[in-house]
């Protein structure tokens, strides 16, 4: 919703007379630099060091095992490199692999959770209170845990599927369903993310259509269709960008789940990255692979968020 | 307006969501419960839900992996991040909801620095504070390798880019109108964001601070690399409790508890608040 159109009332305090006018807006100018600038510096140190450090050394030879350290200038020997490694193209698969099927999988049962929320009218507000606690468990420690509970042994799932007549399985041993089951993981925690955010959008939605569309008889199939689904629609947007942002960059759950095993069957590309980096000290190379991955992610997020953005920055022109 | 009926479907909407609730919470309970098994009891086939429980494990945990020391680390580098947080976020966030300096860009540009995988920028930053905490500025401020100075920098920087685009809403919400009558009754700028527009953005303002103390209190990654014991954080610590006879279920069980316990209450009670903050005030929750 944009009010870029209507005309603004003067909103200047001091009258409009063309040189206050102008004192005023260097003014504001110079108040807005000076309000971020403490955040700002913080950010271009600690954000841009790093990330100068890492271009650098994406374009250098750089093995820290090797007495020369961060060495001559190769140019882009590391991107081809990067580019034509079959296990950087692996791991990249199965970062997509677990992302796809991790987020679909939370969108549509947090989506489906939501509407039993809305739904429900005995524990609501307690439910809510409940659901989210998967959330706020560090996924490092909690997946710890879920490692336990994996034991193909002594692990409390195979106890509970052989009850119901399920073979038990090697959860995290087996590599054809290890990826499933760090999936499976993730689903537990993020679901309630969606499933809280799709509650909040169904509760912000307005009531006439509904009513208007209940008075024509409409069936609960076409309402969802034409109504709440169109509705919700950029909610959803937003999730599934956040959530796919965040995916992709799955790490402290490997570590504690299955370090990227068995095999390399759960190696993400954060994980590869920390296998060359920090076990093999090819800098040099996973630098390259975590810089195209960074292209990958900006112009990735920056084509979906640029609807949001621009309304955002129609808000804020539209106050001044 | 029907009159509300209790109905076979409503009855099995609610068995349902218990049914929901139950498997969610489960992983959560069987931690708490293992926490509390007796050593002999962690490991078995099949596992126990009824036991003499025992508090062994804690025991464990604070005395021979020093968790206090931990808990003590995880308050001052989450308190103090937090902190730092909510006040350079809440000045920079204020500036970008009402001038919007850069026109949307330096925004987007704050986003991306958060799009960067960890894994991938911890090397500079290890080299960094290896190289700071041997200077007399970074000796003084704690910060080096293994100090808790060094954690509060680091997650203040990873916390700021979310606290910034999350507080923008709020802001954005309050009405220029109180800003422009109470600079009309003599405030200086300064203080018309101190007395009139921080108060009116308290909500976001605490959203923001859950925020930085959860993913200051849950990170691993930096946590692991920056500290060796001095420093170490609650989180990193549950790690420890891998030796050559393989992982002590028990101890870390109770560990994970001290460490994700307190997370869970704010939370739990917080939930209210959290939803707007979680969608950068797209959604108001």
């Amino acid at each position: 919703m944009s009010t870029g159109s209507v005309p603004l009332p003067d909103t200047s305090v001091n009258g409009s007379t063309g040189s206050k006018a102008k004192h005023r807006a260097l003014s504001d100018t110079l108040y807005s630099v000076f309000l971020i600038t403490p955040a700002m510096i913080l950010i271009l140190i600690f954000a841009l060091v790093p990330l100068a450090y890492a271009i650098n050394v994406s374009f250098r030879f750089a093995d820290l095992t090797s007495p020369r350290g961060v060495a001559e200038w190769v140019g882009l020997e590391n991107y081809h490199f990067a580019l034509n490694d079959a296990f950087f193209w692996s791991s990249v698969q199965r970062t997509l692999h677990f992302a796809i099927f991790a987020v679909v999988i939370e969108m549509i049962l947090g989506v489906a959770i939501a509407f039993l929320l809305n739904d429900i009218k005995w524990f609501k507000g307690l439910a809510r209170s409940l659901i989210i606690l998967p959330l706020a468990a560090s996924p490092f420690a909690v997946g710890l845990i879920w490692r336990y509970m994996y034991h193909p042994d002594f692990g409390v799932f195979n106890y509970l599927i052989s009850r119901v007549g399920i073979p038990e399985q090697n959860w995290l041993g087996n590599s054809q369903i290890a990826m499933g089951s760090v999936i499976a993981f993730d689903v537990w925690q993020w679901t309630p993310f969606v499933a809280l955010i799709a509650l909040a959008g169904l509760q912000a939605l307005p009531k006439e259509p509904f009513e208007a569309a209940a008075l024509d008889g409409a069936s609960r199939w076409r309402v969802f269709r034409t109504l709440t689904f169109p509705m919700l629609a950029p909610v959803l947007t937003l999730v599934l960008v956040l959530r796919t942002v965040d995916a992709v960059r799955l790490y402290d759950a490997i570590v504690s789940l299955t370090a990227g095993g068995p095999g390399t069957s759960t190696e993400v590309l954060t994980f590869y990255l920390y296998r060359l980096g920090m076990r093999f000290f090819r800098l040099d190379q996973a630098s390259a692979m975590a810089l195209l991955f960074l292209y990958a992610t900006v112009v990735f997020t920056g084509l979906l968020m640029r609807r949001f953005m621009q309304n955002m920055a129609a808000r804020t022109r539209a106050k001044q | 307006m029907e009159t509300p009926r209790i109905t076979v479907g409503m009855v099995l909407r609610h068995l349902l969501m218990l049914f929901i609730l139950l498997i969610f919470l489960f992983p959560i309970f069987w931690m708490v419960l293992t926490s509390f098994k007796p050593a002999e009891e962690v490991l078995t086939r099949p596992p126990t839900f009824i036991f003499q429980p025992t508090l062994d494990n804690y025991r464990y945990a604070f005395e021979d992996a020093d968790f206090s020391l931990f808990i003590r680390n995880t308050i001052v580098i989450a308190g103090l991040s937090t902190l730092l947080v909510v006040v350079f976020g809440s000045l920079a966030s204020y500036s970008f909801a009402r001038y919007n300096p850069g026109d949307g860009h330096i925004m987007f540009f704050i986003l991306t620095t958060r799009m960067m995988p960890g894994i991938a920028v911890v090397m500079p930053f290890f080299l960094i504070f290896r190289d700071l905490g041997k200077t007399p500025f970074g000796q003084a401020l704690g910060l080096g390798l293994d100090q808790v100075g060094s954690l509060v920098v680091a997650y203040t920087v990873f916390n700021l880019p979310f606290a910034i685009w999350l507080m923008f809403s709020f802001f954005q919400d309050i009405p220029t109108e109180l800003e422009h009558s109470a600079r009309l009754d003599g405030y200086s700028r300064l203080q018309v964001f101190l007395r009139v527009v921080l108060p009116l953005a308290a909500p976001g303002i605490a959203v923001t601070a859950i925020f930085s103390l959860m993913f200051a209190w849950n990170e691993f990654l930096f946590g692991y690399i920056l500290t060796r014991d001095a420093a170490r954080t609650i989180t990193v610590g549950v790690s420890g409790f891998q030796t050559q006879q393989g992982i002590l279920w028990g101890p870390l069980a109770a560990a994970a508890v001290v460490c994700i316990l307190p997370m869970l209450a704010v939370a739990m009670f917080l939930q209210r608040y959290m939803v707007r903050g979680l969608t950068f005030g797209a959604v108001r929750g």
